[in-house]
């Protein structure tokens, strides 16, 4: 039934896409672009963002969350084109490095792009498109989004993805396999027995992860985009007991930015809620010492988070308009049956200072009665 | 299975309403010129980028870059490529 949803949603973007056939001609006429020359160089940029913390929570305070992500992107065609993000962070004392994503990129045609590699999953918005520092409005992710969140957040496999334009709204969408998440059986973290791992750089079984997402933006100046994404997987490894299990995972994103006369600046609300499903199974309770104990439960879990910014951009005091508001609100609830099964909740309150339009020092506090946290962070983007 | 059928539902729903306001809009997409669409895309996600940040050949490479991450159509990312390899120094 899962892939039948899949199988549906990419008939219904091969239906919009033959549909554009018809204006094809309209189109090109009305986009008289000159061909490009062929590049003479590799069309290289080095591009990327950092950030640097300086980080408070309750008694304790410490400068931190050091970040460097260096971004290549080669064109050495017109239709061909690498991107490629590795991330290093100074936390806790320690370098982690990783590949963020990776991938060869070839444009078969206006409506269709061919992806190859690791991607940032197109699950949702935040995370393929505002995590980087200089992008998200607030120091930190929302609880629950990132590489250990509820949801995907990157994938190694091959992509289609494009936009369509229907009149005065267009669509974009993304139709992908990859290699999919991993079931935790907690071998190595007790207590988490149930959740999904998503960084495989090899699949653990023949199945094959298919999602997708489609957003639209049904008004002429893209001020608003609604989407929606899903992906069906088999987590288990092959062999084992947990070969048949399923995950479905879905999720909803809003993205509205507008400026507005009347409040002299301009209004920016996100939001995004994921659903994380699996299939009911028998796991190992780690804390029978007699290692003959299992337990059970349903695992249905999910996060959200919703964000308000507005930022004076029609004030006529150069320094007033660089100023930015924002609050965010994030919720994980994860299954009460589980043992790792605290729900959360955050509220964090941040003002930002742009100096430039890729550097921004933000400052963004979380009030909790018992361990109340700060946040200072300069974020640049290059 | 419940939600599984709201989710198709919703999805040909907009696929629905999308067309039906095809229909009925006078203004065009497609009419839209690079100015416009770089003003209104760029900002969806960052701040609006100085057009002398980069040379114009680097903006062939973003421009490509921003048509996969943004899913920008194959006409916006040539309007606003023409519209900001014109306006860098």
């Amino acid at each position: 039934m899962k892939k039948i949803i899949c199988i549906a949603i990419a008939a219904i973007l091969y239906f919009a896409v033959n549909a554009q056939d018809y204006n094809k001609t309209a189109i090109d006429s009305m986009s008289a672009v000159p061909e490009k020359k062929e590049y003479s160089n590799t069309g290289f940029l080095l591009s990327g963002y950092t950030n640097a913390s300086f980080i408070s929570e309750g008694k304790n305070n410490s400068f931190g969350d050091v970040g460097f992500s260096p971004i290549f992107l080669w064109r050495p065609a017109n239709h061909f084109f690498f991107e490629g993000e590795l991330e290093m962070e100074f936390e806790d004392g320690q370098l982690h490095f990783n590949l963020e994503y990776a991938n060869i990129n070839c444009v078969l045609n206006k409506y269709v792009t061919f992806r190859f590699g690791r991607f940032l999953t197109p699950f949702g918005t935040f995370q393929p498109s505002y995590h980087p520092s200089w992008i998200n409005k607030i120091p930190v992710s929302p609880l629950g989004f990132g590489h250990d969140g509820v949801g995907p957040s990157s994938e190694i496999g091959v992509d289609l993805t494009g936009g369509i334009p229907i009149g005065s709204s267009k669509i974009n969408y993304n139709v992908y396999v990859s290699n999919g998440p991993t079931l935790n059986l907690g071998e190595e973290e007790p207590g988490e027995e149930g959740n999904l791992m998503y960084e495989n750089y090899a699949d653990n079984n023949r199945n094959k992860a298919i999602g997708g997402r489609i957003g639209l933006l049904p008004f002429l100046n893209s001020c608003i985009e609604l989407g929606i994404s899903v992906q069906s997987a088999k987590p288990g490894d092959e062999g084992s007991d947990y070969e048949k299990i399923s995950t479905f995972m879905y999720a909803y994103d809003f993205n509205c930015i507008k400026q507005i006369e009347f409040l002299k600046g301009t209004v920016d609300a996100k939001a995004q809620w994921n659903f994380v499903n699996v299939d009911n199974a028998v796991y190992p309770d780690h804390d029978d010492t007699t290692g003959i104990a299992t337990y059970s439960y349903n695992n249905k879990r999910d996060v959200y988070y919703a964000q308000f910014a507005y930022r004076p951009t029609m004030s006529k005091n150069d320094v007033i308009k660089n100023f930015e508001g924002v609050v965010r609100y994030s919720s994980l609830n994860l299954p009460e049956e589980a043992k790792e099964n605290k729900d959360l909740t955050q509220l964090i309150f941040g003002l930002n200072y742009w100096a430039t339009w890729r550097t921004v020092v933000k400052a963004a506090y979380q009030p909790d009665k018992d361990t109340p946290r700060f946040w200072l962070q300069l974020a640049m983007g290059f | 299975m419940k939600k599984i059928i709201i989710i198709l539902t919703i999805i040909i729903g907009i696929v629905i309403v999308s067309v039906m306001m095809n229909g009925c809009a006078s203004a065009k997409l497609v009419d839209k010129v690079g100015a416009e669409l770089w003003s209104e895309n760029c900002v969806r996600c960052h701040s609006i980028p100085a057009p002398n940040a980069f040379t114009r050949e680097q903006w062939e490479t973003i421009s490509m870059h921003m048509h996969v991450r943004a899913g920008l159509t194959d006409d916006e990312t040539k309007k606003i490529t023409e519209f900001i390899q014109s306006a860098t120094n």
